[in-house]
């Protein structure tokens, strides 16, 4: 019963008065982010970074608000997939599908109900496993020396690159780039400054808020002139959000099963909310859809990526803070806010730093049921939020990103490097590099030089080392299975 | 070379010379003292070697072309970045309030609004963010030099 104990030890830091307003903050402005489409959940999270900063919150509360921006943005996304067809965020893709087709049946409020359910469902179910397993998880990590911590992070460089984006090469391009870029600065091994150029700005390194945000917001805000599919409704109108029980219950594995699914894949480093809902459609697809009525308005098809993508996201928290290695974007510019604080996750935060991990896991099951009420009865008001027509709401994003990366330096050449990065990102973008590996490179490549040199350091330059133990052969071996998984499996299905 | 995979292999160029000079300039380090066996330069080099086997596959393997915005697209995107540059360097002297409600004004423009309405827009949003930020949250934003101390 040490898992309640503690937790209850978490809940009595989330019921602080600071700390809940800020959980109550994170899932409004989550939700508002993640309805919008065009902001994603990594922006929101980058450009609320500086300013958590800037007020000097204690590492818990930014982080209590800051992962409230992340789950809450799940539970926004699908407004806009369901009223517009027009999914708010990646994780809310694949709700179009279903919850459009429902809509212009005049079932909105019915979509809009069912899914806020299944997303309260997941996410809470997804919060009871991080509960559960994240404990033990850590227990186990501690045991790892610098050659096994080496060969998770190579694992995590993987798994990101055969999942994140069509062309796994790019994202390891990708991958490379962000290690190079955390290269950049003093070399703590030795104190020698490397790729400075006699820059004095960049002996401390690349600074990881300026890339963040140029990198998600800039390049999205170029990539937005370029859409016109930003349709701004001109008129939203949503009846009372109500499902009726008989429906509830008629989704109600699906929903379960869903959550199942997406904990699972969000755990995986690599995978985030995007597959995790996408494999539950299909899923549920193969095993429920008898009539051949998903695609048309089922609502098992609402039910299965809303309960998947919020317990994803859960999942996502799960190698992030026991192990350090975030698995996907938002979780990677978490971790970097984390860092940004002094505070570095891994096995060793459950007992050195309880406050914030359970404050934090406290914290959400409260956030989630904060959000399951703003996402009810409230949801017609953010409904109304996507007629902000886009001329005033890209100028605003942009706003918040030149804010938030003025207000940690105050300097000019912090915004001049941010649009560069910006530039940067929507190039590859354009050409299909996947962006999360960048950021997920920057924030783990001090410490995966740290780890590599310190093993080798411990063997004396032997390189055996790294693959000595059964522990890291079994993770090399699962770093080039997953490297190879997308051509394996184009082969087995080809077979078939 | 036949058109339409052009993107690709110039990023592939593009990157292995950067993988070129970013290894040229690891290889250079030099550490008075080595702590470890490895060194500064060992893990560099290893990201630069790496980096130029992946762009060698890109520039053989090379995917189709994106489809890059049309020139009009581009001019807007150029226009913003422009606004950009000179934001960053407008920002101390002109001040949070002027600046923010020239730059939204011109943003805003570029998205399809006119003049006036982005003018409004730009001085409502850059007031509205001045105080929540400035009051609201204590976080201090330049008022520009122009104004009297």
């Amino acid at each position: 019963m040490d898992v309640l104990a503690q937790l209850a030890h978490g809940f009595e830091v989330a019921l602080a008065p600071l700390n809940l307003f800020l959980a109550f903050a994170g899932a409004f402005l989550g939700t508002l982010i993640g309805a919008l489409p065009g902001i994603g959940p990594v922006n929101g999270v980058a450009i609320l970074i500086p300013i958590a900063y800037a007020l000097k919150l204690p590492p818990e509360s930014a982080l209590i608000l800051l992962a409230g921006v992340y789950y809450g943005a799940e539970y926004g996304g699908r407004i806009s997939s369901i009223l517009l067809n027009v999914p708010g965020d990646a994780g809310a893709v694949i709700t179009t599908l279903d919850g459009y087709p429902m809509a212009q049946k005049g079932k909105a409020g019915e979509a809009l109900a069912l899914s806020a359910l299944s997303s309260f469902i997941g996410g809470t179910l997804a919060v009871i496993g991080l509960t559960l397993f994240a404990p033990y998880l850590a227990e186990w990590a501690i045991r790892f020396g610098p050659a096994e911590y080496f060969a998770l992070m190579v694992f995590a460089f993987t798994t990101l690159a055969s999942l994140a984006g069509k062309n796994p090469v790019k994202a390891l391009i990708a991958s490379v780039f962000g290690l190079m870029l955390a290269t950049v600065g003093i070399d703590p091994g030795s104190g020698v400054p490397r790729f400075t150029f006699g820059e004095l700005k960049l002996y401390d390194g690349v600074d990881f808020l300026v890339v963040a945000i140029g990198l998600f917001a800039i390049s999205e805000v170029l990539t937005l002139m370029e859409h016109s599919f930003l349709g701004t409704a001109t008129r939203v109108k949503v009846e009372t959000a109500l499902v009726s029980l008989k429906t509830f219950m008629g989704s109600l594995w699906t929903i379960l099963r869903s959550s199942l699914i997406g904990f699972f894949i969000g755990v995986l480093p690599g995978a985030g909310a995007s597959i995790a809902s996408a494999v539950a459609y299909t899923t549920e697809k193969r095993l429920v859809d008898r009539e051949g009525s998903f695609g048309s308005g089922d609502p098992r098809g609402v039910a299965a990526p809303e309960a998947a993508n919020n317990a994803a996201s859960g999942g996502a928290m799960v190698p992030m803070l026991t192990l350090g290695v975030p698995g996907s974007g938002t979780t990677a510019v978490l971790l970097g806010a984390l860092m940004m604080f002094n505070v570095t996750p891994g096995p060793l935060i459950f007992e050195q730093r309880p406050e914030i991990v359970w404050g934090l896991i406290a914290s959400m099951y409260i956030g989630n049921v904060m959000l399951l009420v703003l996402n009810l009865p409230l949801v017609g008001w953010f409904a109304r939020i996507l007629t902000v027509p886009r001329w005033f709401l890209v100028p605003a994003i942009a706003a918040l990103s030149f804010i938030g990366v003025y207000a940690v330096n105050n300097s000019a050449f912090d915004l001049l490097f941010m649009t560069g990065i910006g530039v940067v990102g929507y190039l590859m973008r354009k050409a299909g590099f996947p962006l999360a590996p960048v950021i997920l490179g920057l924030v783990l490549g001090r410490l995966m030089e740290i780890n590599l040199r310190r093993a080798l350091a411990i063997s004396g330059g032997d390189y055996t080392i790294l693959y000595a133990s059964p522990l890291s052969k079994a993770l090399w071996a699962l770093a080039i299975l997953s490297l190879f998984f997308p051509w394996i499996a184009g082969r087995l299905g080809r077979r078939r | 070379m036949e058109r339409g995979r052009r993107t690709d292999r110039i990023a592939g160029a593009l990157l292995l010379l950067v993988s070129a000079g970013y290894g040229l300039e690891a290889w250079r380090l030099q550490a008075d003292f080595l702590a470890d066996p490895l060194g500064p330069r060992a893990f560099p080099l290893l990201l630069a070697a790496s980096l130029a086997v992946f762009s060698l596959y890109l520039l053989v393997r090379p995917d189709p072309d994106p489809a890059w915005p049309p020139p009009h697209v581009l001019r807007g995107q150029l226009g913003m970045l422009a606004s950009f540059v000179v934001y960053s360097y407008a920002l101390a002297p002109l001040g949070f309030l002027l600046a923010t409600t020239l730059e939204m004004a011109w943003l805003s423009r570029l998205f399809g609004a006119s003049w006036r309405t982005g003018l409004l827009g730009g001085l409502g949003l850059a007031a509205a963010l001045y105080a929540i930020f400035v009051f609201g949250l204590g976080i201090p934003l330049p008022l520009g030099r122009w104004w009297p101390a």
